[in-house]
């Protein structure tokens, strides 16, 4: 069963900002202090373009690996998706690391033991293991779920942020914003989490210039949290790691009703769990494609990414801000590389084969 | 046939039994179970300087009738010292076997020494610290924050939940407190402006019996005894009326009730407070207040307040028709734009003499221009043209 065209776009306007909250508006606040606005707006327009690509390719009908393995026959074509799998492992590290902060520091009063956030795997080894459809529906449950815990985030944070804080514009000068759009790569890649689903959705006409509408609005959501954001914590912004979590307690309501937020807060973390699972869906869904799609191969693939995962996760679970600063401003040029070259090059090999084969009707 | 159905729908319970422990270990929160017998549930920490660096005092909620009261809030106060808040509190576990849980705290209290030295030494912890609520408010009180919290407050037994209601959003309304949060705080201290300000706490004794007239509420405070028969106890009554003003993170001045009255209706806080003009008291019924700066030939600063009023209070005997009516006359209106004219002057002067930019004017400077806040930025605020107005009209 494939995905519907109105899966697609609630997972681009509403799962795929939520993946964006945690440690990014912290980040970018270092990189950029006020101006933090300008190299996501920058970020969101790359990745719209890169869905509208991403969603073209899909007009064939045919999966990712089946148009390689044309090309570039069977044994290139499974090399290339082992590596685009392992990208995709490789990305999934971020998010995994700030799902176990976030869990850690906001779910709990004291520090918890380290293996709380172990069962997540239990929860990602099943769910990597469903049906493209389950997936789905997911998403389509997931989108009005992250809208209302974001708009009750934003509505009862306004009243706390002084927009001002975001002038004057320019502060941090043409360096800020080049290190701030490349060190936040590592948050945006929402169009290789497309590549593994091409294919496997209906193509409508229109649907890839209104997935790149969707994910334009899903942006917008994002901006508005991080003006927010800024508005809210100004020059201690670089501080606030789980500022969504947190930007919301300044409602004088609160103090009379209680910590009313957290119904948001918790609507939105759930939101997260899901997004944090794509990556290793995407890298599982990538080898079955390649290498027979069947039952057993997709469980071991998802027991054994998210072993590996887990493994990871606990070696390094003292260090995380040394891993996050080794992914997203050391090897930050990797994200690019795959999540545009990759889609990119794809669209330009099906328009070479394209205007071959019209040439050859032609004649 | 039946094995069939429940293989088909097994999917399905296995999802709903890992999301149900999913949820149960993410959000559970060890099920909000609090170890009372184990942990110090701090409500409010209080913070003085010592030779050797700090010396933290915590006042720790404890459950109820163990020796100390008979309603509210039992607390006790342990203090720890050390060079760093952290190591204080590292001492008051090893004293007490409690471990110290922070995130209940709602209220930092500074010692005046530390507050004249430096606020933000001992307010990074606070800072660092992901279980400190940053909605927390801060206080400085006069002479030490641990003899503070350790009074016995004739309002509540808890001293800290006392001072909690001095700045309460009713209090705030009323313009006589300012209060401000360690977020706040700290937004002031690390922008362009580093300045900010805190409620100034002072404490006066009050004497009662045991046997208290109308709000008859014991305090056990010492430990021991309990009630004892005639026994009088020492309390005091707190007030915050003043305002301490910060550059740089350091107290650098004081500002007197009716400065703070008057810093309160330039910020546009005041609904419902009084005004004392020429033998009557008017009711705040609409506040707004603004303070603008302009940058051409020199720094000129605006500050503004405009009110809406009605007679409250006269020190006269009136006549039926007047106490009917709540009119304000216009000598009335001009005694206290004169008086608020005039505690604004004292407010700019205040601040001028403290060196304390409290109106965030090289902020907005930054903001608007920053090559004009590049000009200006040294400026001291003595040197800035002043233009107060005033506006107090009663009701039509």
């Amino acid at each position: 069963m494939k995905l519907s065209a109105r899966q697609l776009c609630f997972f681009l306007a509403a799962v795929a900002p939520a993946g964006k909250l945690v440690l990014m508006p912290s980040q970018l606040a270092a990189l950029t202090g006020n101006d933090l606005l300008f190299p996501v707006l920058l970020q969101i327009l790359v990745q719209a373009g890169l869905v509208f690509c991403v969603l073209l390719l899909g007009r064939s009908g045919r999966t990712v690996y089946a148009s390689l393995a044309d090309m570039v026959g069977t044994f290139a074509a499974k090399a290339l998706c082992i590596l685009f799998a392992a990208f995709l492992l490789f990305a999934a590290f971020v998010p995994l690391v700030e799902q176990k902060l976030l869990v850690q520091s906001l779910f709990y009063d004291t520090l918890p033991s380290y293996v709380a956030f172990a069962p997540f795997f239990l929860f990602s080894a099943y769910l990597c293991t469903r049906p493209l459809a389950a997936m789905g529906r997911v998403w389509d449950i997931l989108a009005p779920v992250f809208l209302v815990g974001m708009l009750g985030i934003l509505l009862l944070s306004v009243w706390s942020a002084d927009y001002g804080a975001l002038a004057p514009v320019g502060a941090a000068g043409a360096s800020g914003f080049g290190r701030s759009f490349a060190y936040t790569q590592g948050w945006f890649f929402d169009a290789a989490l497309l590549l593994p689903l091409v294919g496997k959705f209906h193509y409508r006409k229109g649907l890839a210039w209104k997935g790149a509408l969707c994910y334009l609005l899903g942006g917008m959501i994002l901006l508005a949290f991080l003006a927010t954001y800024y508005g809210v914590f100004a020059d201690i912004a670089v501080t606030q790691l789980f500022a969504f979590a947190h930007m919301s307690k300044y409602f004088s309501g609160i103090t009379a009703m209680g910590r009313i937020d957290y119904l948001f807060i918790f609507a939105v973390a759930f939101v997260m769990t899901f997004y944090v699972t794509m990556p290793v869906h995407g890298a599982v869904e990538t080898i079955s494609e390649a290498f027979g799609r069947t039952k057993p191969l997709s469980a071991i693939l998802s027991v054994g990414f998210n072993g590996v995962l887990l493994a990871l996760l606990l070696i390094f679970n003292f260090s995380p801000s040394e891993t996050i600063a080794a992914i997203t401003e050391r090897a930050f040029w990797i994200f690019p590389s795959f999540a545009a070259g990759v889609p990119l090059l794809l669209l330009l090999i099906f328009a070479v084969r394209h205007v071959t084969e019209r040439r050859r009707h032609a004649n | 046939m039946r094995i069939k159905r429940f293989f088909r729908s097994l999917p399905m319970k296995i999802w709903v039994i890992l999301a149900a422990i999913l949820i149960l270990t993410f959000f559970s929160n060890d099920f909000g179970l609090v170890d009372i017998q184990k942990t110090a549930i701090i409500l409010a920490a209080g913070v003085d300087r010592t030779e050797g660096g700090f010396a933290l005092t915590a006042q720790i909620a404890v459950p109820k009738g163990t020796d100390r009261t008979t309603g509210g809030t039992s607390s006790i106060e342990i203090t720890g010292e050390g060079a760093t808040v952290s190591d204080c509190l590292s001492q008051i576990y090893a004293k007490t076997g409690w471990v110290p849980k922070l995130v209940f705290c709602d209220l930092i209290l500074l010692g005046e020494e530390t507050a004249q030295t430096g606020a933000f030494d001992a307010l990074d912890f606070f800072l660092r610290n992901e279980y400190v609520p940053d909605s927390c408010l801060l206080a400085v009180c006069e002479g030490s924050a641990a003899d503070m919290l350790g009074a016995t407050s004739a309002i509540d037994d808890t001293s800290s939940l006392a001072l909690e209601k001095l700045f309460s959003d009713a209090a705030k309304k009323s313009g006589r407190v300012m209060t401000t949060t360690l977020r706040e705080f700290a937004i002031g201290y690390y922008g362009v402006s580093e300045s900010g300000f805190m409620p100034y706490v002072r404490m006066q004794p009050q004497k009662s019996g045991t046997q208290g007239g109308a709000g008859g509420s014991e305090s056990g405070s010492g430990g021991g005894s309990g009630a004892g028969g005639g026994e009088s106890q020492s309390e005091v009554i707190f007030s915050a009326e003043q305002t301490a003003v910060f550059a740089q993170g350091k107290m650098t001045g004081i500002l007197s009730d009716e400065e703070t009255l008057a810093f309160s209706m330039l910020e546009g806080n005041v609904y419902g407070g009084t005004v004392p003009a020429d033998g009557v008291t008017l009711s705040v019924l609409k506040n707004s207040g603004s303070v603008s700066v302009s940058a051409e030939e020199r720094l000129q600063a605006t500050l503004e307040i405009s009110l809406q009023v009605h007679l409250i209070s006269r020190a006269s005997p009136s006549s039926p028709e007047n106490i009917a009516t709540d009119e304000v006359t216009g000598e009335e209106e001009a005694a206290a734009e004169a008086l608020l004219t005039a505690a604004v002057a004292r407010l700019w002067e205040r601040c001028a003499q403290a060196d304390c930019d409290l109106f965030q004017l090289r902020r907005t400077l930054y903001r608007r221009s920053p090559e004009d806040y590049g000009k200006w930025k040294d400026t001291p605020l003595s040197e800035i043209e002043t233009i107060v107005r005033v506006s107090v009209q009663g009701l039509e």
